[in-house]
C-alpha cells in the first residue's frame, strides 16, 4: 500500500512536537471562533494567513486545517446550548439538540455531537486517505474542457442550490464572478474594470471578499437587529464522564455511521457543501426512527442530533478531496486555504501528490491528531467554551470589527484595502437584509478567474470550436450530473421547506434554570 | 417562513415565529435588484472598452468572459424583480443573535460604517493601536455597550496587544503610530 506507507511517514512528521503544537494550536482556535456566532472558520483562515510569511508550509497548513475541523466541532455548541438557532451548516442540530438541551439533556446532546464529530471526522479521513491519491491519477488525465465542465457545476450547484430562490442565488454569483473579473487579465495584460486605480490592477483579494461578506457585512446585518438583553444560555449540569446512558450508545452509533455516508460524497461533489449533507441526514433519521424516538423527533431525538453532526464534519472532510486533488474550492473556507498554499507557490491540483507528497501526507496525518484533540478539548472543556459563548454581544461584534479591519489592512498595508472591505461589507449586508446567499458570491470571486483560465485554454486548443467542451466523456459526465443535482436540489429545498412548515414550534415556554448574563 | 419586513407583533412572538406578511412596498429590495441590474449593464458596456490587444494569439479575447457576466448579472436581476413584484420577498438571514421580531435599526448601521470610515484616517496618521481603540470603542458603543470608557481601555488593549503579536511577533509592518514609536519594542 503505497498511501499507507506514505501515511505513516506523514504522521512521523506531523507528530514532531512543533507540529503538534500548530495542531494544538488550530484546533483550540477553531473551537473557539466556531463557538462564537459572527465568525466562522473562513474568516478566521483569512486573519491569520499573514502566518504564512513566519511558518513553513507544513506547519501553516497544519493551522489552517485544526481551524476549518475546530469551526465544524464548535458550532454544535452553539447550536445546542444557545436558545437560539445557529449557522446555517449546524442549524438542523438546533432542532433537536437545543431541545434536548431544554429538557435536561444537554450533556447527552452535546456528547453525540462531538463523538460523533469524532466518528464522522475520523472515518471520512480514513476515505480521503484512500480516495484522493486515485482521483489525483485520474485527474492528471484530465483537460481544461473538463475542468471547466467542474468549474461549471460548482456555479450552478452553488448558486442554484443556496439560498431562497434560484435567481437570487445566481445574483450572488454573478457579483461574485464581477469582482473576480477586476484587475489585470492574465493572458493579454490587459487592465479590466479598474478605473485606473492602480491598487485595483491587481485585482480584489479573496481575502477581502471572504472577510467583508462574512465578518463585516454579519457584523452589519446583526447590528441593524441585534437581540438585546442577555445571552440566555442553556446550562449544562452533570460531569461529563457519565453524559451519555448505555440508551444514548445505542441510539447514537447507527446515525454516526449513517450521517457519515451522507456526509462524505456529498461534500466531495460541489454541491453547496454541509448545508445538504446536514438536512439530508436529519430527513433520513425522522424517516427511520420507529417507536419511541419517534415520537421523540420534533421534541428532542438524539438521532436528530447525531446523524446530522457526523454528515455535517463527514462533508467537512469531503469538500478536502477536490480540494487537494483538482484544486477546486467548493467552501469559501477551502477557498482561503487554496490562496495560503498559492502564498507560497504551490498550486493544489493533480500534482500535489506528486511534487509535494510530504507536505500532503503531513497535512492528512493532522487530520487524524487534529480530530482527537477535538475530543478532547470539546468534552471535557465544555466549561469554557460556554465562558466563550456568553461574551457581552457589543465587545464580541466590536473586536470582530477590529479584527476584520486588520485582515485588510494586512494585506498591503494600504487603507485602500480597508475601503474596499467596507464597500464588500456593505454588500454582505445587504444580501443578508434582502434574503440573498452570500456564498455564491466568494465562490464565484475565486472560481471565476479560474473558469476564464480554463475557457480559454480550452478554446485555445480547440480554435474556437465550442464543441470542444463536451469532446470527453468526462465533461459530459459532469454536464449530465448537473442537470440530475439541480433537479435533485430543487426537490430537496421543496421538501426541507414542507419539513420546516411541519415542524413544531420550539419550546420556548420559559425554564427556570436559564443562566442569565447582561449584554 | 418569514417575511422581507417584519412588523413587530403586539405582543412579543416568541423564538422567531413566523410574523404576518408586512403591507409595505418593497422598495430596498427593488433598489437592490435594480442595482445588481445595473452592475450587469455596467459590465456588459464596459467590456467593450476592454482593449483587445492587436494580433492576440488566443481565440477567445478578454472582453467574452466579462460579457457572460454581464448578461447573468443582468438576466438574474431582472429575474429578481419579477419575483419581488409577484409577492416572492426575500427571507432574511437567522442568525443566534438576530431578533426576527426587529425592525431594521438603520442608525446603528450608520454608526458603525462610521467607526469603521476612522480607520482611513487612523491608522497611518494615529497608528494601529489608537485605531484600534477608536473603531472597538465607538463600535461598542454603538451597539449597546453600557460603559463607553471600558469599550475604549479594551479597544485599547486590543490595539496593543494585536501590534504586538502581528507587529512584532509575525513581523507585519503595522504602523504604531507617534504615541508609541519611541517605546523599542515597538519600533521593528
Amino acid at each position: 500500500m503505497d498511501s499507507l506507507n506514505a501515511l505513516l511517514e506523514g504522521f512521523a512528521t506531523a507528530l514532531a512536537p512543533q507540529y503538534l503544537l500548530y495542531a494544538l494550536f488550530g484546533v483550540f482556535i477553531g473551537t473557539a471562533v466556531g463557538v462564537l456566532p459572527g465568525i466562522g472558520p473562513a474568516m478566521t483562515v483569512a486573519l491569520l494567513l499573514p502566518l504564512t510569511y513566519s511558518l513553513d508550509p507544513t506547519g501553516a497548513l497544519i493551522v489552517f486545517a485544526g481551524i476549518y475541523y475546530g469551526g465544524m466541532y464548535g458550532g454544535s455548541t452553539t447550536s445546542i446550548l444557545l436558545n437560539t438557532p445557529g449557522e446555517s451548516s449546524s442549524i438542523v442540530t438546533a432542532l433537536e439538540g437545543n431541545r434536548m438541551a431544554k429538557a435536561g439533556r444537554g450533556a447527552a446532546a452535546l456528547a453525540t455531537a462531538a463523538i460523533g464529530s469524532f466518528v464522522a471526522g475520523t472515518a471520512a479521513t480514513l476515505a480521503l486517505t484512500f480516495l484522493a491519491p486515485g482521483i489525483a491519477k485520474l485527474a492528471v488525465q484530465l483537460g481544461p474542457a473538463d475542468y471547466f465542465a467542474l468549474i461549471v457545476v460548482a456555479f450552478l450547484t452553488v448558486g442554484a442550490l443556496l439560498g431562497s430562490s434560484v435567481p437570487r442565488g445566481l445574483v450572488s454569483l454573478g457579483l461574485g464572478l464581477l469582482l473576480g473579473l477586476v484587475g489585470t487579465e492574465v493572458l493579454s495584460g490587459q487592465q479590466r474594470y479598474t478605473f485606473g486605480i492602480a491598487s485595483l490592477a491587481d485585482g480584489i483579494d479573496v481575502v477581502l471578499i471572504a472577510v467583508g461578506l462574512f465578518a463585516l457585512g454579519e457584523t452589519l446585518y446583526v447590528a441593524s437587529r441585534l437581540r438585546h438583553g442577555s445571552v440566555r444560555v442553556i446550562p449544562v449540569t452533570r460531569g461529563w464522564r457519565n453524559w451519555m446512558t448505555r440508551r444514548d450508545w445505542r441510539r447514537s452509533w447507527r446515525p454516526w455511521l449513517r450521517g457519515t455516508a451522507i456526509g462524505f460524497p456529498i461534500g466531495t461533489i460541489p454541491a453547496g457543501g454541509a448545508d445538504v449533507a446536514t438536512f439530508l441526514s436529519y430527513a433520513t433519521e425522522r424517516k427511520l426512527a420507529r417507536g419511541n424516538a419517534r415520537a421523540e423527533f420534533g421534541r428532542g431525538a438524539i438521532e436528530g442530533v447525531a446523524g446530522p453532526e457526523a454528515a455535517n464534519n463527514a462533508a467537512a472532510a469531503g469538500v478536502l478531496v477536490p480540494l487537494l486533488t483538482l484544486g477546486l474550492p467548493t467552501t469559501a473556507t477551502a477557498a482561503i486555504i487554496i490562496s495560503a498554499f498559492q502564498s507560497y507557490g504551490i498550486r493544489p491540483g493533480p500534482m500535489l501528490f506528486e511534487n509535494q507528497s510530504g507536505l500532503v501526507w503531513a497535512l492528512i496525518a493532522s487530520l487524524y491528531i487534529g480530530n482527537v484533540m477535538l475530543l478532547v478539548l470539546n468534552l471535557p472543556l465544555v466549561g469554557m467554551w460556554v465562558k466563550v459563548l456568553r461574551i457581552p454581544r457589543p465587545y464580541l461584534y466590536a473586536g470582530i470589527l477590529a479584527f476584520a479591519g486588520l485582515g485588510a489592512y494586512a494585506l498591503h498595508f494600504n487603507v485602500f484595502d480597508t475601503l474596499v472591505l467596507l464597500v464588500i461589507g456593505l454588500v454582505g449586508f445587504l444580501m443578508r437584509r434582502y434574503g440573498y446567499p452570500v456564498a455564491p458570491m466568494v465562490v464565484g470571486g475565486i472560481l471565476g478567474p479560474m473558469a476564464e483560465e480554463q475557457l480559454r485554454k480550452a478554446m485555445a486548443i480547440s480554435q474556437g470550436d465550442l464543441s470542444y467542451l463536451v469532446h470527453s466523456p468526462f465533461a459530459i459526465i459532469a454536464y449530465s450530473t448537473l442537470a440530475v443535482i439541480v433537479v435533485l436540489g430543487v426537490w430537496l429545498k421543496r421538501r426541507k421547506a414542507r419539513l420546516e412548515a411541519t415542524a413544531p414550534d420550539p419550546i420556548t415556554a420559559s425554564l427556570p434554570a436559564w443562566e442569565e448574563v447582561d449584554r | 417562513m418569514t417575511d422581507a419586513t417584519q412588523a413587530p407583533l403586539g405582543a412579543s412572538a416568541p423564538g422567531g415565529a413566523p410574523s404576518a406578511r408586512a403591507a409595505r412596498p418593497a422598495i430596498g429590495e427593488f433598489a437592490f435588484a435594480a442595482v445588481c441590474a445595473a452592475l450587469g449593464v455596467y459590465a456588459i458596456v464596459g467590456a467593450g472598452f476592454i482593449r483587445v490587444p492587436p494580433g492576440s494569439a488566443s481565440v477567445l479575447g478578454p472582453r467574452v468572459f466579462p460579457y457572460a457576466v454581464g448578461v447573468l448579472l443582468v438576466a438574474a436581476s431582472v429575474a429578481v424583480i419579477v419575483q419581488v413584484a409577484r409577492g416572492h420577498r426575500g427571507v432574511p438571514d437567522d442568525g443566534e443573535d438576530i431578533d426576527p421580531d426587529a425592525p431594521t435599526d438603520w442608525l446603528t448601521v450608520a454608526k458603525l460604517i462610521g467607526c469603521f470610515l476612522t480607520q482611513l484616517v487612523l491608522i497611518e496618521w494615529a497608528g494601529w493601536p489608537v485605531a484600534v481603540m477608536v473603531l472597538f470603542g465607538g463600535a461598542a458603543w454603538s451597539l449597546g455597550a453600557k460603559r463607553w470608557w471600558v469599550a475604549l481601555l479594551i479597544g485599547l488593549g486590543l490595539g496593543l496587544a494585536t501590534q504586538l503579536v502581528f507587529g512584532v511577533w509575525l513581523g507585519l509592518s503595522l504602523p504604531a503610530g507617534p504615541l508609541l514609536e519611541w517605546i523599542p519594542i515597538f519600533n521593528g
